[in-house]
């Protein structure tokens, strides 16, 4: 076993020339590629990070304003609807005084209506009760009719007050019959009149056929309404006020 | 084992162990630079194969000395490749692998202990680097240098005695058994091939990371100074 010191000077240089050789041809080229991938690595995950943060804060935009944009939404339906709310009672409250303002027109026409056909018809009636008893009349018999209306000329007097019946006798009375009447007559009713007053009375006898028949004293302070007339008239007014009392049974109206 | 050299260059006589060492350089500078013409960003399957090669080298120097590996790369890559191609080129027939012989070892080594003296230098300077074999105490400087030469040398027996005995055993066993009966014990060669040229790459960063450390001041964590408190 020898030991050869020229080999040994050729294997320390041929090593350092190798390795002169390998740094300039395989680490340092092969470090710099490995180096170069892991910075355009790290380049691409920084621009991948920028880009995510990008989107990120995008997608966060988008989020707020869809979340506006939801807000805003459910602020407009809200006012929406109390804005419907607010027009619908309004419009139900002016079509309720609409409505009641036409039922009271119509209830008010409706009355006017019953009412004004309630008097035509009164009207008819009061003219067809005058044409009815007019014509009653016509086929009665005068002098019983006129002797009825006496009778109820003198219960008229003598349901007088002595002081009235006294103050009678200080003018002169007109007595007015539906038909005109003869002496006979003027007496027969001057004789009864007397008796009923108590004292001589001055009369002065008138015809009047709006009466009908009948008989009515008339003086300047003093009516007796004793007639056909009368009691039609008082039967009108009657009609006319149902709830006052009615007095229909042909008694004279003394005023 | 005795060698006679292959031819004669003058006075100098060209061993076969040199020869060897040149086709092995010329075989890695041809594929360097092959490579190097190749290197695109989308790696290559051989491109990805160097990449890793590069990377594990930068992994073991990182995970010595925690410094960038740069300064030590080419050097510790270069004792790793070359050895681990020399002794497995004993597995070409005729071939003697180069750190059979008891010179490539010990320029190897040699090599070695130039780079602990060059690294450093470069790292703490003439004064730092002489410093460090006065620790822990100056007492311990005959012995400290002792152990800078001891430590080499006993890099170069490794490196030799290992393969030596390997292409050994492999003759013996071929030269008294059948023809396939050696191939088990190439096997074993690879395996113990690689892990030679491991153990010497990682011995070598380790014996300069020690002279660089030792050499460059090392702060006190008691009483930092406003540097190492940035740091």
């Amino acid at each position: 076993m020898s030991f050869d010191l020229w080999t040994l000077g050729f294997q320390a240089v041929n090593v350092l020339v190798l390795v002169w050789l390998l740094q300039r041809y395989f680490w340092t080229p092969v470090a710099a590629t490995i180096a170069a991938r892991q910075s355009a690595a790290a380049t691409l995950l920084e621009e991948a990070k920028a880009r995510k943060a990008t989107a990120e804060a995008a997608l966060a935009e988008v989020d707020a304003t869809r979340a506006a944009m939801a807000a805003e939404r459910d602020a407009l339906l809200a006012t929406a609807r109390k804005d419907a709310q607010a027009a619908r009672e309004t419009v139900l409250a002016t079509a309720q005084a609409e409505a009641e303002a036409l039922h009271d027109t119509a209830k008010a026409a409706r009355v006017r209506a019953a009412e004004t056909l309630k008097a035509s018809a009164i009207e008819d009636a009061q003219g067809l009760a005058l044409t009815i008893a007019g014509r009653l009349m016509a086929r009665l018999d005068g002098a019983a009719t006129d002797a009825a209306f006496l009778g109820w000329l003198v219960e008229g007097l003598s349901a007088l007050s002595e002081a009235d019946r006294k103050a009678l006798g200080d003018a002169a009375l007109k007595v007015i019959s539906a038909t005109p009447q003869d002496s006979a007559a003027q007496d027969t009713l001057a004789q009864a009149i007397t008796a009923a007053i108590g004292h001589p009375v001055t009369l002065c006898f008138r015809a009047s056929p709006d009466l009908i028949a009948g008989h009515e004293l008339h003086s300047p302070h003093f009516t007796l309404l004793n007639s056909w007339a009368a009691d039609l008239a008082r039967i009108k007014a009657a009609l006319a006020l149902p709830d006052a009392s009615q007095d229909t049974n042909g008694q004279p109206d003394a005023a | 084992m005795l060698s006679a050299p292959l031819f004669m260059a003058g006075p100098v006589p060209i061993m076969p162990a040199v020869v060897v060492t040149w086709a092995i350089m010329v075989v890695l500078v041809i594929g360097a630079i092959l490579l190097k013409r190749r290197l695109t960003a989308m790696p290559s399957k051989t491109q990805a194969a160097a990449e890793l090669l590069v990377e594990a080298v930068d992994g073991q120097i990182r995970d010595v000395t925690g410094a960038p590996p740069g300064p030590y790369r080419a050097f510790i890559g270069t004792l790793f490749l070359f050895i681990l191609i020399a002794n497995w080129s004993s597995l070409i027939p005729g071939v003697t692998p180069p750190t059979a012989t008891m010179e490539t070892p010990a320029a190897l080594a040699g090599l070695v202990f130039g780079s602990i003296i060059f690294f450093g230098v470069k790292g703490g300077g003439v004064g730092g680097f002489l410093r460090g074999f006065a620790l822990p105490n100056p007492v311990m400087i005959p012995l400290n240098m002792l152990e800078s030469i001891t430590r080499g040398f006993s890099m170069f027996v490794r490196l030799f005695g290992n393969v030596m005995s390997g292409v050994f055993v492999i003759a013996i066993v071929g030269s008294l058994a059948a023809l396939l009966v050696p191939i088990p014990l190439m096997v074993l060669e690879l395996l113990t091939g690689a892990v030679q040229a491991y153990i010497f790459a990682i011995l070598s960063m380790v014996f300069i990371t020690s002279a660089v450390e030792k050499g460059t001041p090392q702060p006190d964590p008691e009483n930092p100074t406003p540097e190492n408190k940035e740091s």
